[in-house]
């Protein structure tokens, strides 16, 4: 295994074992749980419809929990290192910049995918207990999500590189909420010559340069058993496709900027 | 002398906001440091003396000016792999034992999980703190903290040693602790680079000083040579005068504290020894007077901060 391979998975598995320590990711995660397993007592207006209602609202608490995580995780992790200088001991090692901010981003994906995981098998546990149905098909929801939360927490770690947390955190809810209304609103203020120009300028930029999170959002398709539009391999691999330039994008202007960056 | 790091011409400034001018940290800095000696970084606070450092460790970005680490590029990682560095007041996750940190900065220094665990007992059992190598950092004083941190500067077997304030927030049994583990750093033959306000550590364990002002090298060379004054002299006697027979002097010489030698000035050397001999005193040495680090350093430092 060569020593920029081992360099990275060294760096995420220390990403791991923080936030295995950080009472916030269980606080998250078992809030999440909770939420889930009282998602059947919402009322519903037909019996029939309970099922789909049910794994909705409990994919929309899934997403929530990944948004959270991405966010707080992507914007604490690098930024705490260098507050606390924890950091001089680490790159004071024959390891690179780079390989140190990619390790970090592999570590949160790390988190991401086993809260996911635990997520998705209490949701196929509840279906399964709750209306005697198992939903495996569930995980295309699920993976979808892991995607939109990829895509953040490079967002959050590219503004870590030279942010405060607070601000990190500001920042990824507004892209994930500009990112998420882009296909609409954006579109709308961009076209509508009755907005001033700069604003039509601004919304154009945001609209052509910014992922449409909105395309990741397959949870009511999937809740709903896929019966209008069904996620098929080529989907998937355009998610992944959409996701992963966003990834690399962010990952490589953060990995650039930190190599600059005075310590 | 090989030289294992050497500083041409060092500049840096950090921008400052609002449109205040850039905070110049260093103004053209030259060092050597040769291998095998201990060298202390000296100066005041705000002089350069961290910036250094840590542009050596490549963890800043000089805006000018070269520095070679065991003749590689400091941005080499092959530099760095043999090179041990204790950053000042280090600091650790607080959940973190000192055997799980070791294993991973000797993971991130290439070293296979046998040779981290052999040395990782090692250096527990030379800092003290193979009853500790379990427990939690956050329960640790600062002093085992300090030691913890020179147990990984310490992991790689560098063969250069860089600390930036070893000794700071210790108490007096933590500074000694230090020094004597500084002090058997050298007897083994490692390079030291060692950052510090405490003179009287440098004076006892360094063999070589650079002083460092206002971002340059204002004094730099073996402490010996630099405190060896070149313009007085001491002049030692066999014995002391008996109270009352002292001979008269020219002002500018003065009797030593113990009356045991009298310090003079060059021009002042001739007559001082003819009035001793005269008076029937027998001068058993004469020598170039050796300054305190102290000395040295407040006339470095002053002549160098008063312009």
């Amino acid at each position: 295994m060569s020593k920029k391979f081992t360099d990275l998975l060294t760096v995420a598995w220390g990403v791991v074992q923080d936030a295995v320590h950080r009472k916030v990711f269980y606080a998250v995660l078992a809030f999440t749980v909770i939420l889930i397993f009282l998602v059947p007592m919402l009322p519903s207006a037909e019996v029939g419809v309970q099922l789909d209602l049910a794994r909705e609202a409990s994919l929309g608490l899934v997403s929530i929990m990944a948004f959270i995580l991405a966010t707080v995780m992507g914007s604490t992790i690098l930024s705490g290192e260098m507050r606390k200088r924890t950091i001089y001991n680490t790159l004071s090692r024959p390891v690179s910049r780079k390989g140190y901010f990619i390790g970090k981003y592999l570590g949160i994906l790390a988190v991401l995918a086993v809260s996911l995981i635990v997520a998705y098998l209490v949701i196929l546990a509840l279906v399964g207990v709750k209306f005697g149905v198992f939903s495996p098909g569930l995980v295309k929801a699920v993976f979808a999500i892991f995607l939109e939360a990829a895509v953040l927490a490079a967002v959050a770690m590219l503004a870590s590189v030279h942010l405060s947390p607070v601000v990190c955190i500001l920042i990824t809810g507004l892209f994930y909420v500009v990112c998420h209304v882009k296909g609409d609103f954006l579109y709308r203020t961009m076209t509508d010559s009755g907005h001033p120009a700069v604003l039509r300028g601004m919304a154009g930029l945001a609209y052509y340069l910014l992922p449409n999170l909105e395309r990741l959002n397959i949870n009511e398709t999937v809740a709903h058993g896929e019966r209008v539009f069904r996620v098929g391999a080529v989907e998937f691999l355009l998610l992944l496709g959409l996701a992963a330039t966003f990834v690399v994008i962010f990952l490589v202007l953060g990995a650039f900027i930190l190599e600059r960056k005075d310590l | 002398m090989e030289t294992v790091l050497s500083i041409e011409d060092l500049h840096k400034s950090y921008p400052s906001r609002w449109g205040r001018p850039p905070l110049v940290a260093l103004r053209g800095l030259d060092l050597e440091v040769p291998r095998g000696s201990v060298v202390g970084l000296l100066g005041p606070n705000g002089a350069g003396k961290t910036t250094t450092l840590k542009a050596v460790m490549g963890l800043v970005r000089p805006d000018s000016g070269r520095i070679r680490l065991l003749g590689l590029e400091v941005s080499d990682p092959r530099a760095r792999a043999r090179v041990g560095f204790l950053p000042e007041q280090p600091y650790y996750e607080l959940y973190m034992t000192p055997r799980k940190l070791l294993h991973y900065y000797g993971r991130l220094s290439g070293m296979s999980r046998e040779s981290i665990a052999a040395r990782t007992a090692h250096l527990l059992s030379l800092v003290g703190l193979e009853e500790a190598a379990d427990l939690p950092v956050e329960k640790f004083s600062k002093g085992m903290l300090q030691r913890v941190g020179l147990a990984q500067a310490l992991l790689n077997e560098p063969e250069l040693l860089i600390l930036d304030e070893p000794s700071t927030g210790l108490d007096p049994l933590g500074k000694i602790e230090v020094r004597n583990l500084l002090e058997s750093f050298r007897r083994s033959g490692v390079t030291v680079l060692l950052s510090s306000h405490q003179l009287s550590e440098i004076e006892e364990i360094c063999d070589r000083v650079a002083i460092i002002s206002e971002g340059r090298n204002v004094a730099s060379g073996a402490l010996e040579e630099l405190l060896r004054s070149r313009d007085e002299f001491l002049v030692s006697l066999a014995s002391p005068p008996r109270e009352g027979t002292e001979p008269r002097l020219p002002p500018a010489a003065a009797w030593t504290g113990d009356r045991g030698g009298v310090v003079v000035p060059r021009q002042s050397l001739e007559a001082v020894l003819r009035a001793l001999l005269d008076a029937g005193l027998a001068v058993e040495r004469v020598g170039p007077r050796r300054m305190s680090l102290e000395e040295f350093f407040l006339e470095r430092v002053g002549r160098e901060g008063g312009g």
